[in-house]
């Protein structure tokens, strides 16, 4: 009669206390017909901002901006930011879910672009560059932008005003 | 009483001597290697993997500046680099970082022997952590949530590559703007 209650005892204390160890990895169901996180493709470069987790993927068969929100576990859709010619890569959101920003090749063309989800515009940073640009980033407020430049033989760093798209008045020449 | 007496002539010269020398005595013995002076967030090497704090003040990268590859924390508004006391170390390269609201929390990924670690250094204890260490397989690319509870990253351990949520938990100090939580929860309302 010991020994039968035994394994149900030991079950439940693991259960109970593997409840209570962080970190611990969150369990998201894996969605082979590709409405979640994780899908049967790639799922890369992940970007968290409150509620929102944007990344990369291919499982539609072309490289694409996706957008989960994590409160309703449900992928979001973002009419307007993946473009038939753009190869979009590493997104990233602001924190109230309303900015986007990627960089997108397009013709050999390496640029940085800003989505509206509001608005549902996108905005071309980089058009006047004459420079490949790569790893953009977005500060949770939305105000700021910095990513990589080519500009000077190798990789530097450009930081922009968002909502003018100019370069802040910072030092950021090479000594 | 005359200024430009001899006597105080030779007491002011003294005095500026002496204040010269310790002054460059300090600068000459500051430990650091990292530029604190130079306010250029670009060198002559490469800087790259930017990440931002909530408001755009802070500004974290990845430099092969001083002859070896390092994170710099560079702080936009006072246009001076922040210290990182014991983040970067000799015998790991370090890589990918990302900062939280106020950029108290850094999140990167270090390598040793061909295992890859999530690192979490918090510059008010200014202690690291291994957040995450995978058995097998590699992991890349971690990125903070602003508030500093959660962080994704892409995992290679199913033979592909898939993003995996790691949950600080709701116990710890979170870094919060002005201490207002930002009422978003991943595992909130499902």
């Amino acid at each position: 009669m010991k020994r039968f209650l035994l394994i149900p005892m030991v079950s439940l204390v693991s259960l109970l206390s593997s409840c209570t160890t962080y970190p611990r990895l969150l369990n998201f169901t894996f969605d082979p017909s590709g409405r979640s996180l994780n899908s049967p493709s790639d799922d890369i470069t992940p970007q968290i901002s409150g509620r929102f987790i944007t990344f990369v993927s291919d499982r539609q068969g072309r490289q694409d901006v996706y957008l989960f929100d994590g409160n309703t576990r449900r992928l979001v859709d973002i009419p307007g930011l993946n473009q038939l010619d753009i190869l979009a890569s590493h997104p990233g959101i602001s924190e109230d879910g309303r900015y986007i920003v990627f960089a997108g090749t397009r013709q050999g063309q390496s640029n940085i672009y800003l989505h509206d989800r509001e608005t549902r515009q996108l905005r071309n940073l980089t058009e006047n560059f004459k420079a490949e640009v790569r790893n953009p980033v977005i500060s949770a407020d939305g105000s700021t932008i910095a990513f990589e430049s080519s500009a000077n033989g190798q990789w530097d760093l450009m930081i922009l005003d968002a909502r003018s798209g100019q370069p802040l008045d910072i030092p950021i020449t090479p000594r | 009483m005359n200024r430009f007496a001899p006597k105080n002539l030779l007491r002011h010269g003294l005095t500026l001597i002496f204040g010269l020398s310790f002054g460059s005595f300090l600068v000459g013995c500051n430990p650091t290697n990292i530029p604190i002076g130079p306010t250029s967030i670009n060198s002559r090497y490469t800087d790259e993997q930017p990440s931002l704090s909530a408001n755009g003040r802070f500004l974290a990268f990845v430099s092969n500046r001083n002859g070896s590859r390092n994170i710099l924390l560079y702080d936009l508004q006072n246009r001076q680099f922040a210290d990182l006391p014991g983040l970067n170390r000799q015998n790991a390269i370090a890589d990918s970082p990302s900062i939280s609201n106020t950029a108290r929390y850094i999140v990167y990924l270090t390598s040793n022997q061909g295992r890859s670690s999530v690192i979490l250094y918090d510059r008010i204890t200014r202690g690291s952590q291994v957040i995450y260490q995978p058995y097998q397989g590699w992991i890349r690319n971690p990125k903070i949530s602003p508030d500093g509870r959660y962080i994704v990253f892409e995992s290679g351990g199913r033979g592909q590559w898939d993003i995996e949520v790691l949950d600080r938990g709701p116990s710890i100090e979170l870094d919060l703007i002005d201490g207002v939580p930002s009422g978003f929860s991943l595992t909130g309302p499902q």
